[in-house]
């Protein structure tokens, strides 16, 4: 099994895509913070560039899922600054395989449009979240094109579980995806021989219905699609 | 008009304020005492402090925000790297906001030109080739202060210019060598720097027409940057290194 380096194992995100996940890796989950659930969790705080590059040791993939989102400072320092740090650690240790994360670029300045692809120009405003993960983004980018690594890139706005009964009027999210997706979607990236130009982004999401934003990629690139079809649990007729 | 210009111990900070000449206001920014002159003002803070980017703004109609770094960054490697692109990023962010919040109203920011050394030496560089930033800290922070500036102008009704400049050398300094196509005479920089102010786009409606990205360089026999566009703005460089350039050839 591929050694693959969790880092933000403790955030929002992680605690519900580890199990999925563990069966498949040797994972190696690290944070600022205590897991939620107790689980055994290295401390490695990606601002630290001597940190970082102990925790690669070893190491097949790494996973960044790290994230600061609206501090002024921390936002800088966590997902800017650590974003250097990792790729810096990946390239210093010879990994070529990297998944990093982020918000999609495309949500405010294509509020009004339908169908946005994900290689739409990136449009992160001032705003501190968008604005550093956007900066993550050309660094990562950078560092994968000289170092050759194969680096995907997901992209999404809001997580959550499986539906477990129906709903009823209420649209789903656009933008939203199921963490069994998300899972689904990492195994594929970690599992994918080589990127082009060795930096892809990729929309992820869970729903084809409001046909928002394109998953048209990640479909043709991840062979990714929702691993079921959630859209049953709002429909109008059971 | 009242000028804030930061990384003012900076050889080009000085070219700028000789360019810019007696008919303005300066108030001269570094992390280290800067030289007090006539009739300028030197106020010594961070841009990594925001109660001393809401100082260094008050009162002021423009930022040349010149992109140099404060001579007194750490020795080592690693917190080294951490301050240029703290300083590149959240500086250029902190001093931007300050300055929309405080009025102003004209923003400039001083970019690389290392950011396409990647391409071929064949061809020829406009501001439609995409960037191709190295991750070496100095290019990759000047990069990203450079993207970070831009966001102002796609949010506020602000004037945002960047400058990507060359490889800043004085002409009489580097007589005799092979030349650089990168390379940009302080004077000729700093003169781009003081006509960028002309330029007022505040009250534009697309955001595209409020930013606006020149690459500067000297004009020389072959070039492979092009300094068309900043023609367009009257930049008129006249150190073109000629001596360099013909005892090379020309054509390099």
């Amino acid at each position: 099994m591929k050694n693959v380096l969790l880092l933000g194992a403790s955030g929002l995100i992680s605690p519900y895509i580890i199990p999925g996940l563990e069966t498949d890796y040797n994972l190696k989950l690290a944070d600022i913070k205590p897991h939620p659930d107790g689980i055994p969790v290295d401390m490695v705080d990606v601002r630290d560039y001597d940190q970082v590059l102990e925790a690669v040791q070893g190491m097949d993939a790494v996973m960044n899922f790290t994230v600061l989102r609206h501090d002024e400072t921390l936002s800088f320092h966590v997902n800017t600054w650590g974003a250097y740090n990792v790729m810096k650690a990946v390239a210093a240790t010879g990994i070529k395989k990297v998944i990093h994360s982020g918000p999609a670029q495309t949500l405010d300045w294509y509020k009004h449009d339908m169908e946005i692809p994900v290689d739409a120009p990136h449009a992160p405003t001032t705003d501190y979240y968008f604005i550093t993960k956007h900066l993550s983004n050309e660094i990562v980018k950078s560092f994968a094109r000289v170092h050759q690594i194969h680096t995907v890139c997901y992209l999404f706005q809001g997580l959550t579980h499986r539906p477990t009964e129906r709903v009823t009027k209420q649209s789903v999210r656009d933008f939203l995806i199921i963490y069994d997706d998300l899972v689904h979607a990492c195994k594929q990236g970690l599992e994918l021989e080589s990127v082009p130009d060795y930096y892809q982004e990729f929309n992820l999401h869970s729903h084809y219905g409001p046909k928002k934003y394109s998953l048209e990629k990640a479909e043709r690139m991840l062979d990714y699609s929702p691993q079921e079809n959630w859209w049953e649990y709002q429909s109008r007729t059971p | 008009m009242k000028i804030l210009i930061t990384g003012a111990a900076s050889t080009l900070a000085k070219e700028i304020i000789t360019a810019l000449g007696a008919g303005h206001q300066l108030r001269l920014m570094d992390e280290v005492a800067v030289e007090p002159q006539e009739n300028v003002e030197a106020f010594q803070g961070s841009l990594l402090n925001q109660d001393d980017v809401w100082t260094a703004v008050r009162g002021m109609d423009a930022i040349l925000h010149t992109g140099e770094p404060p001579p007194n960054l750490s020795e080592e490697e690693q917190a080294r790297d951490q301050q240029l692109l703290d300083l590149a990023t959240r500086g250029t962010h902190q001093l931007f906001k300050a300055g929309v919040e405080a009025g102003i109203k004209k923003f400039v920011y001083g970019g690389t030109l290392d950011i396409f050394r990647s391409y071929s030496d064949e061809v020829y560089i406009s501001e439609l080739w995409k960037p191709l930033p190295d991750p070496d800290m100095p290019e990759m922070s000047r990069y990203l202060g450079e993207h970070t500036a831009r966001e102002f102008a796609r949010d506020f009704l602000v004037t945002v210019t960047g400058l990507r400049l060359g490889k800043l050398v004085y002409e009489e300094e580097v007589a005799g060598q092979t030349p650089d196509l990168l390379w940009l005479d302080y004077r000729d920089a700093a003169q781009a720097f003081s006509q960028t102010l002309t330029r007022d786009a505040s009250d534009q409606a697309w955001w595209t027409a409020r930013w606006a990205m020149y690459h500067l360089c000297a004009d020389i026999p072959n070039p492979k940057y092009l300094i068309n566009q900043a023609r367009g703005m009257g930049y008129q460089p006249t150190h073109n290194f000629e001596a360099n350039w013909s005892q090379d050839g020309g054509l390099t």
